[in-house]
């Protein structure tokens, strides 16, 4: 009795040593961690208590990344874009404002471009902002190029070069005039101190440290858990209302609201970062304030013209007409979207030009399927032409979840007027080569947004590889229109632009060539002691600049 | 000499598996539709041009050929070098060297705490069976296998922590961060094993030993722990052994919702991103983890009944 009791002893010693080792390599861990994370919350207590000092908690859903301000992910667009500064910013309805360059000049021939610099600049370490500076970040961006290929601008520039130290020149190898509105973009264009390149100069291999002529400065970083920002006192610019700025990476949309509701952020801003109807429950909760900014972006469906009933325009416009926008908006993202009446907003440069919407109106809608040659046959619920009965495939991200439902109300939208629809959703990747074959009769799509649309918009229609070009073969007039596309990136005549821009928002809208949803738009949830929030137009910029607290 | 040998050959045995396990996820990858430098620029959200594609393939060595990109990372392998993330550039033994430690401790408590409170639960329904305390547990086991994990998590920290503020909603900073996703984790386990102590117990009340324990004026509860709940228990060790690598690999829910930057998370987004390397360096790991699994139950299990290991070394003709 007495050994087998000593055996089981022992078993059980040894069971439990095993799991202690496996929890003590875990708690040592723990206590670094907690250790580190004491001194952060230590220096973050008094900003608190000290009414002086204001700190501002946000959460994002992703860590910041690098901080390097010529890379594409893990680097997070929002964390570049409060961070580094362009030459030229993207203003309200497109509008150019100078931010590291005072002014500029564009050459008779729309091919040189010479920016001016602003003067007293300075680098958070303490260096000035120089045409050198500028010129150093250009040839790294530059000896890229096939990255940052995407971006028209970059493929365009043939020589830089450093006229004085405020003055900086840009020649391109073509007219083309979307590169001013370019320079706004986050990624690559935008400027690191000389001391943060690596030794190779290469920042594609990495930077030494993010040194910026912005308003922030990171301070504190633990990564995948939280970045500190403090304001830049020597900043050139307006100076932040608020003195710290603490990211708090917090992965889940729903624990991202509790951690608002317990008050451990103070600010919840970005598109998508919660779902719409938590965003709805914290408006009407009337414990804090909210905010939808101005479109963005556009959600809307690719229709193909190639092939399948959407050949024919008839078809095409019925599916305008069938459609329930103003449900779709108000049902599925509680009217925090926008109903789209074209495919690119109206307060997008180029793109006010006073197109007439297609009503929602199922009698023009079936009318025009009857037209087509779709005809009801006696006692069934779909149409049918030469026996054929009219279905088509709906293509959307399975896991996208304003998507989805939009999916299903459109299915039972044109179930009405008897197309019967396949819902097909997919994994992101897997939706971008059914896009890229033109391999669908529609597919949910948006576009990339301000500030790097219409222009941007035009070169995804008319360059093929993506799957737009290819779904609008079906167009008799598409060889003309994708060359008006290319024509108006080169035109330097501002009426001459207007004209093709107002020809081909005209030509998609008649042919109906997209399906315009929504407009995409950023939201912002925040308790009533914050203040200032103003969205910015620039879809990837963010308002933090401006927000003050008053507890 | 006969427990050495059988965990010897058990070591060995691993080896097989984890080469298998990395030439045919090597290989699957590989065979997907998606080009990883495409997934790249989508998740940057940057229009791939044929340009940033190929330069982006040739960077990361995805024009070299089949078999010369298995041999570089084979022989990577052997120096404990599982490659560099596709994207985050950085070592994905790094990468993963920070996100293991809190998957692990997350595991091992979920674990530790299953088995700690089946085992009352199981015993005091084996002893009560089909009183109160007996239908409590089987309701108990009811909400614990039926209850999504996401609701059990959210209930938690929408009491625990936003309501009474016991517990830290988001991060791994401390023990108290573990509490709530431990307890999330381990209820469905509770279910399992309680229930499945229970059925072992109650089937070891019937055997002749317990019979003559009772002769010999044995109490059941001194019967049940001391004779019965050792073999009562071999099926919740073995369910516990596979359970581990389950753990490992499936928690990803529990550590999105607590902002815990584990594996589980991690691993997601490598495969939305098509981060070969980081995959495959996961999937090593994991068969690792599930073979070492079950290793530490079989030995457990030996240990509490040295008849099994005899019968292997019977079998193998000793």
């Amino acid at each position: 009795m007495l050994h087998k009791g000593l055996r089981t002893f022992i078993i059980f010693s040894i069971i439990f040593t095993i799991i202690l080792a496996g929890c003590s390599s875990n708690s040592s861990n723990k206590e670094s961690n907690a250790a580190s994370s004491v001194n952060a919350s230590d220096t973050a207590a008094p900003a608190n208590t000290a009414a002086e000092e204001k700190t501002l908690t946000i959460s994002w859903p992703k860590d910041i990344g690098p901080l390097n301000p010529h890379q594409y992910a893990p680097n997070e667009f929002f964390a570049q874009g409060m961070y580094y500064e362009p030459l030229i910013d993207y203003g309200e309805g497109g509008k150019l404002v100078p931010k590291l360059a005072e002014s500029w000049d564009v050459s008779e021939d729309g091919k040189t471009y010479t920016f001016h610099l602003r003067k007293n600049v300075k680098f958070t370490d303490g260096s000035d902002f120089t045409a050198e500076v500028v010129k150093k970040n250009f040839d790294t961006i530059l000896a890229n190029r096939d990255m940052h290929s995407w971006l028209g601008v970059i493929s365009q520039i043939e020589n830089t070069e450093v006229v004085d130290a405020n003055t900086f020149k840009i020649t391109l190898k073509s007219q083309y005039y979307p590169a001013l509105q370019e320079f706004a973009v986050v990624r690559p264009l935008r400027f690191l101190g000389a001391a943060g390149f690596p030794d190779d100069g290469n920042t594609a291999n990495g930077i030494k440290s993010p040194i910026t002529t912005g308003p922030w400065v990171l301070s504190e970083y633990k990564k995948d858990e939280e970045a500190v920002f403090t304001r830049n006192d020597n900043y050139w610019g307006t100076k932040p209302n608020i003195d710290k700025l603490i990211v708090k990476v917090i992965p889940d949309p729903e624990a991202r609201v509790l951690a608002l509701e317990k008050g451990d952020i103070d600010l919840i801003y970005g598109e998508g970062v919660i779902s719409l109807d938590a965003f709805v429950n914290l408006r009407d909760s009337g414990k804090f304030e909210t905010a939808v900014s101005d479109p963005l972006a556009s959600r809307a469906i690719i229709v193909n013209t190639t092939k399948g009933p959407f050949a024919d325009l008839n078809v095409r416009l019925a599916l305008q007409h069938a459609v329930n926008k103003q449900a779709l908006v108000d049902g599925v993202t509680n009217g925090v979207e926008k109903a789209a009446d074209t495919i690119i907003a109206p307060n997008f440069p180029y793109a006010n030009v006073g197109l007439k919407p297609y009503d929602y109106n199922l009698e023009t809608a079936k009318s025009l399927l009857d037209q087509a040659g779709w005809k009801l046959p006696e006692g069934k619920s779909i149409r049918e032409k030469n026996g054929q009965p009219l279905e088509i495939e709906l293509v959307y991200m399975g896991d996208d979840e304003v998507e989805k439902p939009m999916a299903t109300a459109i299915q039972s939208d044109l179930k009405q007027i008897g197309i019967n629809v396949k819902l097909t959703g997919l994994e992101r990747q897997l939706r971008n080569k059914r896009m890229e074959a033109a391999d669908s009769d529609l597919l949910f799509w948006s576009t990339y947004g301000a500030p790097y649309d219409p222009h941007n918009f035009v070169s995804t229609n008319y360059e093929p590889g993506y799957g737009i070009f290819e779904a609008q073969q079906g167009l008799p007039m598409a060889n003309e229109l994708h060359q008006q596309m290319k024509d108006v990136l080169l035109t330097t005549d501002e009426a001459k632009r207007q004209e093709l821009y107002t020809s081909i928002f005209t030509t998609l809208h008649d042919q109906a060539v997209y399906l315009p949803i929504s407009y995409l738009t950023s939201i912002a949830v925040y308790p009533k002691y914050v203040t200032g929030l103003k969205f910015p137009a620039h879809r990837d910029e963010t308002p933090f600049d401006t927000l003050d607290i008053q507890k | 000499m006969k427990i050495s040998n059988f965990i010897w050959k058990r070591i060995w045995m691993t080896v097989p598996v984890l080469l298998g396990a990395s030439f045919v996820s090597f290989s699957l990858l590989r065979l997907t539709p998606i080009d990883p430098a495409k997934a790249y620029l989508t998740v940057s959200n940057v229009r791939p041009t044929d340009e940033a594609v190929s330069a982006i393939r040739s960077q990361l060595g995805l024009d070299r050929p089949f078999f010369s990109q298995f041999a570089t990372w084979l022989g990577d392998l052997l120096h404990f070098n599982f490659g560099t993330s596709f994207y985050s550039k950085l070592p994905v033994t790094e990468e993963l060297y920070n996100r293991l430690p809190i998957t692990a401790a997350l595991a091992i408590s979920s674990l530790i705490l299953a088995v700690a409170v089946s085992i009352p639960l199981g015993l005091a329904s084996a002893l009560q069976k089909d009183r109160f305390i007996d239908h409590v547990c089987r309701v108990l086991a009811f909400l614990g296998s039926s209850a999504p994990q996401f609701g059990v998590a959210y209930l938690l920290i929408y009491f625990l922590s936003v309501k009474w503020d016991m517990f830290p909603l988001q991060g791994a900073d401390s023990w108290r961060n573990y509490v709530l996703p431990a307890i999330t984790l381990s209820f469905s386990l509770i279910a399992t094993y309680s229930r499945l102590l229970r059925a072992g117990l109650l089937k070891g009340l019937n055997e002749p030993f317990v019979l003559y324990a009772k002769a010999r004026g044995m109490r059941t509860f001194a019967i049940l722990t001391r004779h019965v709940l050792r073999h009562a228990i071999r099926p919740v060790i073995t369910a516990a052994g596979m359970n581990l690598g389950k753990l490992f690999a499936g928690s990803v829910i529990v550590e999105q919702i607590f902002g815990m930057q584990g594996m589980g998370g991690f691993f997601l987004e490598s495969v939305f991103r098509r981060d070969y390397p980081v995959i495959q360096g996961y999937i090593l790991i994991m068969a690792f983890i599930f073979v070492f699994g079950n290793f530490i139950a079989d030995v457990i299990q030996t240990m509490l009944d040295p008849r099994s290991a005899l019968e292997q070394g019977k079998v193998r003709g000793r």
